[in-house]
């Protein structure tokens, strides 16, 4: 499972994961934020679409937290992706960059320069 | 008579595993009786035979059981509530493991409430013959008791209005749109001593804003901080106070995400507590004293 990358679409944003790591561990690891809630499976806050990969979740995951008619949703406190990812968050979820050593650190990527811009709103 | 106490909460989780390292090892409260699907346990200081259920599958709340003085106490309860509007069914003795026959109530708000009398008391873990203040050996955080709940409905108006007219609690704090009259938002009620016995704010009806332990100060609190960043427990925020019963807390989730909270502190209250009213302006204060800031999740994160 090693060597498998997120993609936040619309951000550019690539990030490297490390073996079994949730794309919000992930994510957040590597200095970037979004809009999460209980990081358990419960509340269904920080869902977002897969729109290429495959994920696998690992943990409790609450029905009403993940319908199953959200085909394609996954949770991404409870998400690990098995092969490289984009996922597409919410319009509300304000992904952004709040460290940038980090991101540095981690290995990201950035098809665009915009992702600085993306984190200021 | 009277309702006197939150005596269980029953709540939904995910992963009986995962559910008993939390509840058991990090908040340290004891396995009391496990069955096919299901985890009873109490806190130290409760006497009780149990105070937490938890049920595998899904997330949330199934019931709260508040405890009354007097079996005679119920069916006054009840035709109150059946008055009021409310579903109302009996219940037998052993529909709840150790519980007696009860009422239960569906609230306004669609949660399951259940009133009873009797229930197995185990007493607890220091005894009543010249006990010691606190065991020798807890575990984590060794929470001695659960305190309250917070719920949250489309008219929480009209749930304050069911436990002021239909169980006699009474409200030490409400906040509204406006100084005088307008909707409201939230009401802490109280049928003990403390601040707050039940709660409830806006939100869906049937959902679960957390249940909480007391501790019995800061200073345990932040020693509870300090045991959920050794065992990762996903903390929504604290340590802080609310300006809302003036307790301090941390709020935390379980790992199904049913959020948690350690509070202490508070006020007294009496039958005849004047009512503070928070206007809608002021409730980041109201929540989180000390940031005035709320976070995108009170509101929101619920199960």
């Amino acid at each position: 499972m090693a060597g498998v990358t997120v993609t936040v679409e619309a951000t550019g944003v690539t990030v490297p994961l490390r073996a079994g790591e949730t794309i919000l561990a992930g994510l957040y690891r590597a200095g970037f934020a979004y809009r999460i809630g209980c990081r358990r499976g419960g509340c269904g806050v920080c869902r977002a679409e897969v729109t290429a990969g495959e994920v696998a979740h690992h943990g409790g995951v609450a029905a009403a937290a993940l319908p199953t008619a959200s085909a394609g949703a996954c949770l991404t406190c409870r998400a690990v992706p098995q092969t490289d990812v984009v996922i597409k968050l919410p319009d509300d979820a304000r992904f952004r960059c709040v460290a940038p050593l980090l991101a540095g650190l981690a290995g990201t990527s950035s098809t665009t320069s915009s992702q600085q811009r993306q984190g200021e709103h | 008579m009277g309702v006197m106490r939150l005596g269980y909460v029953h709540a939904r989780v995910t992963d009986l595993t995962a559910a008993r390292s939390h509840y058991g090892d990090t908040l340290g409260m004891r396995l009391v009786h496990e069955e096919t699907g299901r985890l009873y346990y109490k806190a130290w200081d409760e006497y009780d035979h149990h105070s937490v259920v938890l049920e595998e599958g899904g997330a949330g709340l199934v019931k709260l059981g508040y405890k009354v003085e007097r079996p005679d106490d119920l069916a006054g309860f009840e035709s109150r509530a059946e008055a009021f509007g409310c579903i109302t069914e009996r219940m037998s003795k052993g529909d709840n493991l150790a519980v007696g026959d009860g009422v239960r109530i569906v609230l306004p708000s669609d949660h399951v409430l259940e009133l009873y009398a009797d229930i197995e008391v185990t007493g607890t873990e220091t005894g009543s013959l010249n006990p010691d203040p606190f065991p020798r050996h807890l575990v984590g955080v060794g929470v001695p008791r659960i305190d309250h709940a917070l719920i949250t409905s489309e008219d929480p108006a009209l749930v304050e209005r069911f436990f002021t007219e239909c169980l006699d609690f009474n409200v030490a704090e409400r906040v509204v749109t406006e100084p005088d009259g307008g909707d409201v938002i939230g009401s802490w009620l109280f049928c003990t001593n403390t601040p707050h016995d039940i709660a409830v704010i806006n939100g869906p009806n049937g959902k679960l804003h957390h249940f909480a332990y007391y501790l019995t100060d800061w200073s345990d609190i932040l020693h509870a901080g300090d045991l959920f960043a050794m065992d990762d427990v996903a903390v929504d925020t604290g340590p802080t106070r609310h300006g809302i019963t003036r307790g301090t807390t941390i709020y935390f989730f379980d790992p199904t995400g049913n959020r948690n909270e350690v509070f202490s502190g508070g006020y007294i209250t009496y039958p005849d507590f004047p009512t503070i009213t928070w206007t809608v302006d002021q409730l980041a204060k109201g929540i989180f004293y000390v940031s005035r800031e709320l976070n995108d999740r009170f509101t929101s994160v619920l199960t």
